[in-house]
């Protein structure tokens, strides 16, 4: 999905505009999935589960998880359905987040709403708050034998379920509108956290984000540095809506932050426009 | 020029209207049937899953609730399944067939196909277990001296699922535990809120001595007092649904 993104070097002198590419993938996977209301079966389900050309299914990690805890198993196909999801951020990382996810969309609409300075502010829990929680909710989904937040609290399942559950309601067909209404509700929950506490979903507490963020640990894509002409002007990290610490990385070359989304707000802030820090698959 | 226009647009407006109210209608024929439930003394049909679900508890730890299945659904045109709500309390949402009596299941068999996490499971449809139907004996045109066999002729697996009985009553069907309780023949019942009710394999093992002791009693009582049953108390109420409901298929 993110095969818009070539590697670049920092050396390499045109601008790439991540921003508007980024929204355009995200969008056009949107369009993919809203395809279904329109009778055709290209991408069929939601980004928590769905069947890709009516024959590869795909299944968010940390589903899988969820899934595999509550059955207390893993089957045949919840692994064929994983890996090519895996697979593929395995290589991108935690692209999914800047790349794939709804909420960055509707975040980033939010954040036209909230006056002033969009810097990174100070968070009130620690990023490390995340793990213990993703850890909490499989354990609770291994004692109570169900998928507790892919299937109530998840924004990916509800985003979807609210956009299914407005189209059905509207076409008249079956529905329970109390779930739609609780979708919504989440939604509505989340987006209100967002604007008094900017990105703390993303940054600490969605269990989704935070499985991605091990995959860049070892991911092919990682963020690249070429310390030549920098000021230290910290724009980069004034630009970073994750709060990754990109400053004190930057003369190791390249950064392997569990936070970082790949969303290239770095790059494009950076004055040197593409030179010193560039997206890199070597 | 302008009268004529005028008179377009009125007719344009009368026209949306009348759909309107026509819409209005088949609501509100629909809201009345809800209320006409076959086999009352039933109140709990359990949540009927879509075909080829794993048994019970298996089911509801290995369904995340994408919606895949019920969306594959919607793309056939079908639209059967609806995500359960939280009045549903630890069944919320997971999908079941919400409505048979307009969005039965038609077996197309998709959705397991299209499951990501294995709560569905490719099954062959004649060993599909959503449920079974169950005939209200009192509601039944074919139980209460007519011809109708509409449910035999909705089944998607027919001459198998279907029993008849032959007599002085004319030919009264059966339908055995081989149903794989889609919902078809709920639908396709010529009485206003349908005399089939499907319930699932769970509510069904409890109530099974009852029904079949219902239905053994009914085929052999003496004529006098089958008569009674019928002209007395299930015809008048056969025909005060009919007058109720006036029902469109969608």
């Amino acid at each position: 999905m993110q095969k818009a993104s070539p590697p670049t070097t920092p050396a390499s002198g045109r601008a790439i505009p991540w921003t508007l590419l980024r929204r355009s993938v995200m969008l056009a996977i949107l369009a993919l999935f809203m395809l279904q209301y329109f009778e055709l079966r290209l991408l069929v389900g939601s980004l928590s589960g769905s069947t890709l050309l009516e024959s590869i299914k795909l299944l968010d990690v940390f589903a899988f998880f969820e899934v595999s805890a509550a059955a207390k198993g893993v089957g045949l196909t919840l692994l064929t359905a994983v890996l090519p999801v895996a697979l593929l951020y395995l290589v991108l990382g935690r692209a999914f987040c800047g790349w794939v996810c709804p909420m960055d969309l509707l975040f980033s609409l939010v954040d036209k709403l909230r006056p002033g300075d969009q810097r990174p502010v100070k968070l009130p829990l620690s990023p490390g708050v995340g793990y213990w929680l993703a850890g909490g909710l499989l354990l609770l989904a291994l004692l109570f034998s169900l998928p507790l937040f892919t299937n109530y609290l998840s924004h990916l399942t509800n985003f979807f379920r609210a956009i299914a559950g407005g189209v059905f309601l509207a076409r008249d067909l079956p529905v329970e509108p109390a779930m739609v209404a609780w979708s919504l509700l989440t939604l509505l929950t989340l987006l209100m956290l967002h604007y008094f506490y900017p990105r703390l979903w993303c940054r600490v507490l969605c269990p989704v984000g935070k499985t991605y963020g091990l995959f860049n640990r070892v991911s092919l894509l990682k963020l690249r540095f070429d310390q030549g002409d920098c000021e230290g002007c910290e724009l980069c990290e004034h630009k970073c809506y994750m709060g990754v610490k990109i400053v004190r990385h930057l003369d190791r070359g390249k950064l392997r932050d569990p936070n970082c989304i790949y969303c290239g707000r770095c790059i494009e802030g950076c004055r040197h426009k593409g030179k010193l820090i560039g997206m890199s698959l070597k | 020029m302008k009268v004529a226009a005028a008179a377009g647009a009125a007719g344009v407006a009368g026209g949306s209207g009348l759909l309107l109210r026509e819409d209005a209608r088949r609501r509100q024929a629909a809201a009345a049937e809800r209320h006409l439930s076959p086999l009352p003394e039933i109140a709990e049909t359990g949540l009927v899953r879509p075909p080829g679900a794993r048994p019970g508890r298996e089911f509801r730890s290995r369904c995340s609730g994408c919606g895949a299945c019920l969306n594959v659904c919607h793309t056939m045109g079908y639209d059967a399944i609806a995500m359960a709500g939280p009045r549903h309390g630890r069944q919320g949402a997971t999908p079941y067939i919400k409505d048979m009596r307009d969005f039965p299941c038609t077996l197309c068999m998709e959705c397991p196909d299209q499951c990501p996490t294995g709560a569905l499971q490719p099954v062959e449809k004649p060993a599909v277990k959503m449920g079974i139907a169950l005939i209200d004996l009192k509601l039944c045109f074919g139980w209460n001296g007519d011809v109708c066999l509409s449910c035999s002729k909705a089944c998607p697996l027919g001459a198998s699922v279907f029993d008849f009985y032959y007599g002085a009553w004319g030919n009264q069907p059966y339908i055995n535990e081989k149903c794989v309780g889609c919902g078809l023949c709920v639908k396709y019942c010529p009485l206003g809120g349908s005399a089939v009710k499907v319930v699932t394999p769970e509510i069904y093992a409890a109530l099974k001595d009852d029904y079949l002791a219902e239905v053994d009693q009914t085929l052999h009582i003496s004529g006098e007092e089958r008569y009674e049953m019928v002209y007395g108390r299930n015809l008048p109420e056969i025909m005060a649904r009919g007058r109720l409901v006036e029902r469109e298929y969608r």
